[in-house]
């Protein structure tokens, strides 16, 4: 699959992302990369906690989509929200945008996160964090929580503490950063 | 504690310094001494003015109109739309003129950490027709310890405000709705009684029924006035020649029960006076009592109480906060009206109509250190010269000339020693990316695509020589340049060393920032569709130039290993009493002085006993020699 570098640290697809050797992908099958995505060593994506369906109903194969451009840091850890709905424990997939920045060690289960989001530390269960969001670092955000764009959120529980101006866009763009591995 | 290099640029839409230098002024500021006048040129980031004027390039935009860069203090916000964060539905503005500008929906925070709570069914097992709560995912607060539950998991706004509502209005709102007998409704004390005392009755009223009072107050007040804003209708006429005669009664839709309307409405409306704030404390010893029993954990911390409006002690009267709103905002030139910022309306979008960002129209500055392993940013040592690359990217499709100017010694107690050893150099066009790759792979001996040598002397990109007078580095649509600096002496803390005596040390003293001055001067085709330039057939170029003052925070002095703090203090306090300097002198026209190296730099100042100004001759004549 390589075409180039073969001992390298990373594996380098056919769309430009670049998995790290050292990763761990569970569920390979139902993983979306965008292109151009980078994920660090030590890193988790849980593509196996898909939707547990019932017998006869058409089941989604996607547990995980990412975007292009994105950044996972070291031990970060991409893992599908679950929660019983009607008895039945149950993963939903989990979306996310272009230009992601997920910071060393966080462990990200939200439902959906837009474009341009850096996240710094954690991020807590079926949250839905709109484009153009930055998430200071050390931050716990509760579960169900929307962020709205141009938000900058920071505290346990993360709450809005500040907007982002209108530049957010070009600040938060990870281009550069997927040049320079 | 802020993490270096930082770097902000100067509004001038603060007052104390001069907008933009012009190239006569700057060269003006060489020779001349220490005069208000020319502090006035230097921009001083010590100073507490300077605060409030120096913000990151990304928050800065910039008016095309004024070619001046615009921060939040010098623009107007427009309201576009108000949205609620958590639902992320638009509210129509006359939602919020009525309802206030909170969400209206099911959103609310949680009282005690400002988590949003989720309404979720009391009893999870039980399947529907249960009560709902209202619970916070994070702390697990639910609004069952205050006991409130809801009958249905819509709507929760106006079950709670129900709820809530105390027993004793009920009656009186629920007539107050009718108009009939207004006076009654919203009054029933001076219906009754011939002579009402206002303020009796006013001790009695909570905060509440006050408010419902007045709000319908003024719903008859406007219901009188009819629909018509202007005040034309028959009722608001009616009215007004009511107010006037005792003799003509008021029009049966208004509040005329008696003669004499307008007097009574005025002292049926309460007084202004500020509620809550000041809660009357007959009974403290029954306030003492409960917070006995509730404890730490039953009373509220300062935060939590601050954001209720009803200011409670304890958990027990926390309410769920619904959730502010937020607004989308048009951002509009102070000077010239002209808009800079419209983002689209829709609430979910984060696409702009219009976007003037300062980022697209002024040279960035990027600062690194040269080693960055040598010394820590946090560490600077004193009497060290340190160097400093400064990279300028240019945004604009035209190239740009560059002229930075700095003082040789920062302003502030502890002067800081810079030097640009190339400040005056040109920055390439930000073409496309291809035509880079065209120019390198193209002709050799030709320079690249706009980038061509300044004043005759040929560009030498990549050479990273520290060599006075040249670039450092060069790439399509940026240049790199040495910054040198020399952090002064701090004496250490505590000692009496200080040659002011009065004033202590702070962490600001300890802070290196460097004020640089950034000329722009560049040629751009001209916008305007003259029909002269349209007949001439040729393009017409225009100049323009630019000016800011940008601050570069570059780290923090550290400690200086071997000397002892008198000998440094005995330095510092020559350098205090030395005659003043020329402060402002940019260092760009000193660009013939050699680089000091770090050694040299040292050992200049090493000889201590000599003043400062005896040092820099020194190091002038060392490098002479060298």
């Amino acid at each position: 699959m390589p075409p180039k570098q073969i001992k390298g640290e990373y594996i380098e697809t056919d769309t430009g992302n670049k998995v790290s050797r050292k990763s761990v992908i569970l569920g390979s099958q139902n993983i979306i990369l965008g292109g151009k995505t980078i994920i660090q060593a030590d890193c988790t994506i849980r593509g196996d906690l898909r939707r547990t369906v019932a017998p006869g109903q058409q089941s989604g194969n996607v547990a995980i989509a990412v975007g292009r451009y994105c950044f996972l840091s070291r031990s970060s850890v991409l893992r599908p929200p679950g929660k019983t709905h009607r008895g039945l424990y149950s993963y939903y997939p989990m979306k996310i945008g272009d230009h992601v920045f997920v910071g060393e060690g966080t462990v990200v289960e939200a439902a959906l996160i837009g474009s341009y989001v850096h996240i710094g530390k954690d991020c807590g269960k079926f949250t839905i964090i709109k484009d153009c969001v930055r998430i200071e670092e050390g931050t716990v955000i509760a579960p169900n929580t929307v962020i709205p764009s141009f938000s900058v959120v920071a505290g346990r529980p993360g709450v809005v503490v500040d907007e982002l101006p209108e530049t957010a866009v070009e600040g938060l763009e990870l281009k550069n950063i997927y040049r320079t591995i | 504690m802020a993490p270096f290099p930082t770097i902000h640029i100067s509004c001038p839409c603060n007052d104390s310094i001069s907008i933009a230098p012009s190239k006569s002024s700057a060269s003006r500021k060489a020779p001349e001494h220490d005069d208000p006048e020319e502090s006035d040129m230097t921009f001083d980031p010590g100073s507490a003015r300077s605060n409030f004027s120096l913000f990151p390039l990304e928050n800065l935009l910039y008016c095309e109109d004024c070619n001046q860069i615009r921060c939040p203090r010098c623009v107007h916000d427009e309201i576009v739309c108000y949205f609620c964060p958590n639902c992320l539905f638009e509210v129509p503005s006359s939602t919020v003129k009525t309802e206030g500008n909170r969400c209206t929906r099911n959103c609310f925070s949680c009282p005690i950490c400002f988590a949003s709570l989720s309404v979720t069914a009391a009893d999870e097992s039980s399947t529907s027709t249960s009560p709902y709560i209202l619970l916070c995912p994070h702390c697990f607060w639910s609004s069952a310890e205050i006991g409130i539950s809801f009958e249905k998991p819509t709507s929760i706004t106006a079950q709670l405000a129900a709820k809530l509502k105390l027993p004793s209005l009920q009656p009186s709102s629920s007539s107050a709705s009718s108009f009939s007998t207004p006076t009654e409704s919203y009054f029933p004390a001076s219906a009754s009684s011939t002579t009402p005392t206002i303020a009796s009755v006013e001790t009695t009223l909570t905060p509440e029924e006050m408010y419902a009072r007045l709000k319908t107050h003024y719903a008859t007040q406007r219901a009188g006035s009819g629909t018509d804003e202007f005040g034309t209708s028959p009722g608001a006429l009616s009215r007004l020649m009511g107010l006037y005669s005792s003799t003509l009664s008021g029009s049966k839709r208004t509040f005329g029960t008696s003669l004499g309307v307008g007097k009574q409405t005025a002292k049926q409306k309460p007084d202004w006076h500020e509620y809550e704030h000041v809660q009357p404390t007959h009974d403290e010893s029954t306030l003492i009592n409960k917070m006995r029993t509730v404890g730490f954990t039953g009373t509220t911390s300062s935060q939590q109480r601050i954001i209720q409006p009803h200011h409670p002690l304890f958990t027990s009267q926390l309410r769920p906060l619904a959730a502010l709103l937020r607004t989308k905002r048009s951002k509009r030139c102070r000077a010239c009206r002209h808009i800079l910022v419209k983002p689209e309306s829709k609430v979910t979008t984060t696409r702009f109509r219009i976007k003037l960002v300062a980022m697209n129209y002024i040279p960035a500055l990027t600062i690194s250190l040269l080693d960055p392993t040598s010394v820590s940013y946090h560490s600077l040592t004193p009497l060290n010269t340190h160097q400093f690359l400064l990279t300028v990217t240019n945004p604009l499709f035209d190239p740009i000339n560059v002229t930075l100017a700095t003082p040789q010694r920062t302003p502030g107690r502890f002067p800081t020693e810079v030097t640009i050893l190339c400040p005056d150099f040109e920055v390439g066009a930000n073409t496309d990316v291809w035509d880079e790759a065209l120019a390198s792979a193209g002709a050799t001996s030709g320079a690249p695509t706009g980038v061509q040598g300044s004043q005759g002397k040929s560009r030498r990109t990549g050479k990273k020589t520290g060599n006075t007078g040249t670039v450092w580095d060069a790439g399509r649509n940026w240049t790199t340049v040495v910054i040198e600096i020399v952090p002064p002496l701090i004496p250490v803390e505590g000692g009496d060393s200080d040659a002011e005596g009065e004033k202590k040390i702070t962490e600001l003293d300890r802070i290196v920032q460097i004020p640089v001055c950034v000329r722009v001067e560049y040629e751009t085709e001209l916008e305007r569709e003259d029909s002269l330039s349209a007949l001439s057939g040729r393009e017409q170029k225009e100049k323009r130039e630019h000016t800011y003052w940008s601050v570069l925070g570059l780290g923090r002095i550290g400690k200086f290993g071997g000397v002892k703090s008198s000998e440094g203090s005995d330095t510092l306090g020559s350098m205090d009493s030395m005659p003043t300097r020329p402060m402002g002198r940019p260092s760009s026209y000193s660009v013939n002085k050699p680089s000091a190296g770090p050694g040299l730099g040292v050992d200049a100042f090493g000889a201590s006993g000599m003043g400062a100004a005896a040092a820099v001759a020194a190091a002038v004549r060392g490098g002479r020699k060298a």
